[in-house]
């Protein structure tokens, strides 16, 4: 396999692709509740349509989550963000970006890319108001450079969302 | 009766005398029986029904009513692989959509028959959380190669939708047999035996799968054996050889994913050729030694 240049991630390692496949066939099997891969042939991108669940604030909206797979993936997280437009939520930054300890320092490979999306579902369904992080405007503003929310140092002070 | 549905009764019952809408529905719920009965929310508009079918298969039907239900058909929803058109007049009540349903259940008989024919006969991937919708199955056939059949539900004696996923070499050899043997696929077979002759090979019964599965495949990685790779030195292509320590866990790895994975956090700590942390599993504390040359 190779990667093109425009594209900054390096390819997967045979661990990580071989781990891949086993989840994508898991995925086909028996996909999580609300979610929907996008068709595609890419191994280390995956787009995944998210329906918010029914009794919840996100009810009948839908949103793309875009899961990028590092080379040393599992051991490394996957890169997890909403594309545009990203829900509302005090967890969510508008440039997409989710804080949410499981994809950066609560990581391990015992979880999978379903497991993830069931986390942030389960996220946005706990929520009780719409609203942006208060200091949305601040972060996003911080990430123009186009920094990948892995390189954030976040702060998890606040699990009740 | 049991109390659960005696107090759902009851609470219909009240409701029925303060409005109409609700007394139809009280009345439509007593014409197909309380007992088939599972679920009802508290404004009377869904319902949940557990319908037998002819071999014994429970179905729950969902039923969601409009207010301006029976002018309005009611919305459905079950776990079959497709649902029903539903046949609506304006003499149209709930026992009607039990009914069309059974008989949907009815025509789907074949569909589960060759699908139980398959979890009985081979080793099925996830067989636990298979649904009754769910026409997908997973088919593990030896030497880390699987088998995705999807079953038409309207023929499903058919030559099923198939693909195969494993290393390049053995899924080419598969597909080739598939391809020369297809032909061979008889509807009055059962499914399994079927995909043995078209295959040349005996399959793995359920059994075997037991054994394989967690017991010998790497919580990290998933596979079985490492691949082969000078980097892993001695350990390239080599199966699990820790096994996580807790008797409630007890799963698998390589020794090589753990520590690759002790290694890329920061909170493991190392002594000498050890490293120590948790398992990702259980968090139990575990400890591997780590391969110094190739550092």
């Amino acid at each position: 396999m190779t990667s093109s240049a425009a594209n900054s991630n390096r390819s997967l390692s045979k661990i990580a692709t071989k781990r891949l496949q086993k989840e994508l066939v898991e995925w086909q099997v028996n996909p999580p509740a609300g979610f929907k891969r996008k068709v595609s042939d890419n191994l280390q991108r995956w787009i995944i349509e998210v329906n918010g669940a029914p009794g919840t604030l996100y009810e009948n909206e839908r949103f793309e989550l875009q899961v990028d797979f590092p080379e040393q993936y599992p051991m490394e997280a996957p890169q997890v963000i909403f594309l545009h437009s990203a829900p509302l939520h005090p967890h969510i930054y508008s440039n997409g970006h989710i804080c949410l300890d499981i994809l950066y320092d609560s990581w391990s490979p015992a979880m999978t890319v379903s497991s993830v999306c069931i986390s942030i579902l389960s996220m946005l369904s706990s929520s009780t108001v719409k609203q942006q992080p208060e200091d949305n405007d601040r972060y996003v503003k911080n990430c123009r450079n186009g920094r990948s929310p892995k390189e954030t140092r976040w702060w998890f002070h606040d699990d009740k969302v | 009766m049991d109390l659960r549905l005696e107090m759902t009764q009851a609470r219909c019952s009240d409701l029925a005398a303060t409005s109409s809408f609700y007394r139809l529905v009280y009345s439509e719920i007593e014409e197909c029986g309380w007992e088939r009965l599972i679920w009802l929310s508290d404004d009377l508009s869904c319902l949940s029904f557990r319908i037998m079918d002819k071999k014994k298969r429970g179905h729950i039907l969902e039923i969601r009513l409009d207010k301006s239900y029976p002018s309005c058909p009611p919305s459905i929803a079950a776990d079959v692989p497709h649902i029903f058109n539903l046949k609506w007049s304006t003499n149209s009540r709930l026992k009607d959509v039990l009914r069309q349903f059974s008989e949907h259940l009815e025509k789907l008989q074949g569909f589960w028959d060759s699908l139980e024919n398959i979890d009985k006969c081979l080793s099925v991937v996830g067989l636990e959380q298979q649904s009754h919708a769910n026409s997908y199955r997973q088919i593990n056939i030896g030497n880390d190669c699987c088998l995705i059949l999807n079953i038409d539900a309207n023929d499903p004696r058919s030559l099923p939708e198939c693909r195969f996923m494993g290393s390049d070499h053995l899924v080419n050899s598969f597909r080739n047999k598939w391809r020369r043997n297809n032909k061979k696929w008889s509807k009055d077979q059962p499914l399994s035996v079927n995909l043995a002759i078209i295959l040349e090979t005996r399959l793995p019964g359920p059994r075997d799968a037991e054994r394989d599965d967690q017991k010998f495949e790497c919580g990290i990685c998933y596979a079985q054996f490492l691949p082969t790779d000078e980097g892993f030195g001695d350990k390239s292509g080599c199966r699990t050889d820790y096994t996580c320590e807790n008797a409630n866990c007890g799963r698998a790895f390589h020794s090589i994913c753990v520590g690759e994975w002790l290694q890329s956090i920061t909170t493991t700590r190392r002594s000498y050729d050890f490293l120590f942390g948790n398992c990702p599993y259980c968090s139990e504390p575990v400890s591997v030694r780590i391969n110094t040359k190739c550092e």
